[in-house]
């Protein structure tokens, strides 16, 4: 019995020190963090030949930031959450990442059992598969039920001119304002603005033809849409800057946000929150009342870097993770983010959290929500969309027309 | 060369070498390398994966035509116009202040002193924040006057902001600079005037301000080589705006590098802002310095 249990021991013991460390970096949010642990828990558990550790991206201005100096330094991680599709085109051109079709079919059964077939096709890089997308988050407007019931609504403003009236009625242009328009001036705020009302106010067109490598909003939608940014700062009924948390003080009555503030606002605005109201985000006075409403999806990803230590070890823990539903609904419950898949609203598997204003309000806009443009210049395009659109409208410097149509040459010009 | 090295025996030839070889090695790693890698970038094209390609001039022909940069040379002038003013009369100020502190001078020092040893992110947050438009300033302001100041929201106001965040954080250094200066003015060159019958504002103007010239060059020369570093003020509170007014050098080359994963462009920016920089302190030194002797 003594042998037994030393061979046992000897055995369990070799097999750790001849395991295959592999770190994974997760995004920098604690619900999310919260999963990976548990399923990593899990995961080293049963598998003492291919040990995961969880780190979380390092703190610094951005994501993509920490992972490009952490590959600039040579001390990237072996795989990584928390990517976008324009980041992951970047990551693709320089050769940072690994295509997971390498993994054959595999990686297809993988796809298969996580009903995510047509997702993927948004994702193709240069016909191949880099990223392993999570989950699909639809933007959309929270109102403050509570005081638009006070002012006599008993749903939303939905157009352009019902904001327009609303303002009438709310703002003061000095304490209160009606809504954030704009999101900030990071270059990812335009994917909560800009694209997100162009993506509204035209059934879910692409911003960018990635292929003729042109601008598409210089159209009459986008001469609507810079026309209401405009007439919203204009009149002052929305402020560059409007303070800390003004939707839960109630300076403002709407913002657009993702599920991600959903635990948040649950834990730190207890009160507010069985107030809120949600809509899709503002369309001009012309947008047919029968048609959905599209809005942007923003949607991260997987991906395994080419210097990691062992792709084939990587890749069997995320098919491990991902071809479980249990890991998904455990990842709704923990992030409140609806999943990358296709089955949402029909697997039984997820119907407990249709009672969830939250989560059912976000689940019904996955069909018509849209991800970004799949170009390695995002950064680039939407920090110009930032000085040469935005910037000047927040500041009423020149007309609307004039400004989108400078912005639309200066962004061209990017992409030629 | 062979009288020299017989002075010296073997013995003592090995620990000499032993003494120079630490800082030989140091220089080496962590100067002379990084300086090659630098020549090496400024003429490729690298990102971070491939092996660098020679592109020989192209990356500083790009910088003659990048609407950015020019942008950011103006930027640098406009924080430039307020930032030396605005750091020179206040360090001038507390240095004389100091000079009639009786008691406790020491403590002061030190207490301004804690600014320049606070982390940069940690203050412009705070910052961030007291300046917000609902924050405390602009809520005291509305209080008593009903007004409320875009601090970082109006392209000037940001710049002339992040200045006097940059001006509170050095007034301490330059300020014990310039202090050191108005302390080896002699004496008796102050009672000698005051024999003369010179005024008050004469003896600043004709006796303080010239003698204490080297200092006040040393500290113009620091703010002008600090308004080049410009960095994590602008990056943490403005991002570069609005209008891209706030957007410096460094942030320039830090977006390029680790952005648009561009390291050679950014290397090439790095090098050209050296060199400008360098130029500009030489230029201040030629047309300001002063000979001051005291005998």
């Amino acid at each position: 019995m003594k042998r037994i249990f030393v061979l046992f021991l000897i055995a369990v013991l070799s097999l750790v020190s001849f395991a295959v460390k592999l770190t994974f970096w997760t995004a920098p949010n604690a619900f999310q963090e919260e999963f990976w642990k548990t399923v990593v828990a899990q995961w080293n558990k049963m598998r003492p030949d291919i040990q995961i550790e969880v780190q979380t991206i390092p703190a610094a201005g951005s994501s993509e930031e920490a992972i490009l100096s952490a590959i600039a330094a040579g001390n990237a991680p072996d795989f990584s959450e928390n990517i976008f599709s324009g980041f992951a085109a970047q990551l693709a051109e320089i050769g940072a990442i690994y295509p997971l079709d390498n993994f054959g079919t595999d990686f297809q059964r993988l796809v298969e059992a996580r009903k995510m077939k047509n997702i993927m096709e948004t994702w193709k890089i240069k016909g191949k598969y880099y990223v392993f997308p999570i989950y699909s988050n639809p933007m959309i407007f929270w109102w403050r039920g509570d005081i638009l019931k006070s002012l006599g609504y008993n749903e939303p403003p939905q157009t352009y001119g019902e904001i327009y009236e609303l303002s009438k009625k709310f703002a003061d242009g000095k304490k209160k304002f009606t809504m954030q328009v704009i999101s900030g001036r990071n270059w990812w705020d335009r994917w909560f603005d800009f694209i997100t009302y162009y993506y509204a106010a035209t059934g879910g067109k692409p911003y960018i033809d990635v292929e003729k490598r042109k601008v598409n909003f210089g159209d009459e939608t986008g001469k609507a849409i810079v026309q209401f940014i405009y007439t919203m700062f204009q009149n002052k009924w929305t402020a560059v800057e409007l303070g800390t948390n003004p939707f839960y003080n109630g300076t403002i009555l709407a913002k657009i946000t993702g599920p991600w503030e959903v635990n948040w606002a649950k834990e730190t605005f207890p009160k507010v929150v069985p107030n809120i109201w949600f809509s899709a985000p503002p369309v001009p006075d012309n947008y047919p009342k029968d048609k959905p409403i599209y809005t942007f999806a923003d949607t991260k990803g997987l991906v395994i870097y080419s210097t990691c230590k062992d792709k084939r070890a990587a890749f069997e823990f995320i098919s491990w993770v991902f071809s479980n539903v249990q890991n998904d609904v455990l990842w709704i419950e923990k992030t409140q983010m609806p999943p990358a898949r296709e089955d949402l609203t029909t697997n039984p598997a997820f119907a407990k959290f249709m009672n969830d204003k939250f989560f059912k309000a976000y689940a019904s806009f996955v069909p018509y929500a849209v991800p970004p443009a799949l170009t390695d210049k995002t950064i680039d395009i939407q920090q110009s969309m930032t000085t040469n659109l935005i910037e000047p409208l927040m500041y009423l410097k020149g007309k609307p027309e004039d400004i989108l149509n400078k912005a639309v040459k200066e962004i061209n010009k990017l992409l030629f | 060369m062979l009288q020299v090295s017989s002075k010296f025996g073997k013995k003592e030839r090995l620990f000499g070498y032993s003494l120079v070889l630490p800082y030989l090695a140091y220089t080496a790693i962590f100067w002379g390398y990084p300086f090659v890698w630098m020549v090496v970038l400024a003429f490729t094209k690298w990102n971070y994966f491939s092996k660098p390609k020679f592109i020989g001039l192209q990356n500083f022909l790009r910088i003659l035509t990048d609407s950015t940069v020019l942008r950011i040379a103006l930027n640098t002038l406009n924080f430039l116009a307020y930032l030396i003013p605005m750091v020179l009369t206040a360090s001038l100020l507390f240095a004389l202040a100091l000079t009639k502190v009786r008691f406790g001078k020491t403590f002061i020092m030190l207490s301004f002193l804690v600014a320049n040893v606070s982390s940069g992110v940690a203050y412009s947050l705070l910052f961030s924040n007291l300046f917000s438009i609902n924050g405390p300033i602009n809520r005291l302001l509305d209080d008593l006057f009903g007004i409320t100041i875009p601090w970082f929201s109006n392209p000037q106001l940001a710049v002339f902001s992040i200045c006097l965040i940059i001006t509170w954080k050095f007034i301490g250094y330059y300020g014990l600079i310039l202090y050191a200066g108005l302390l080896s003015i002699p004496q008796s060159l102050y009672e000698a005037a005051e024999l003369d019958g010179a005024t008050k504002s004469q003896i600043f103007w004709k006796i303080t301000l010239p003698l204490l010239n080297p200092s006040l060059i040393t500290v113009t020369v620091l703010a002008v080589m600090l308004t080049f570093g410009i960095f994590t003020e602008p990056y943490l509170i403005t991002g570069g705006g609005p209008m891209q007014r706030t957007i410096t050098f460094l942030i320039y080359m830090y977006d390029t590098a680790f952005k648009r994963i561009d390291p050679s462009y950014a290397t090439t920016v790095a090098i050209v802002t050296a060199l400008v920089s360098y130029l500009l302190v030489m230029l201040i030194r030629k047309f300001f310095e002063k000979e001051v002797s005291f005998v």
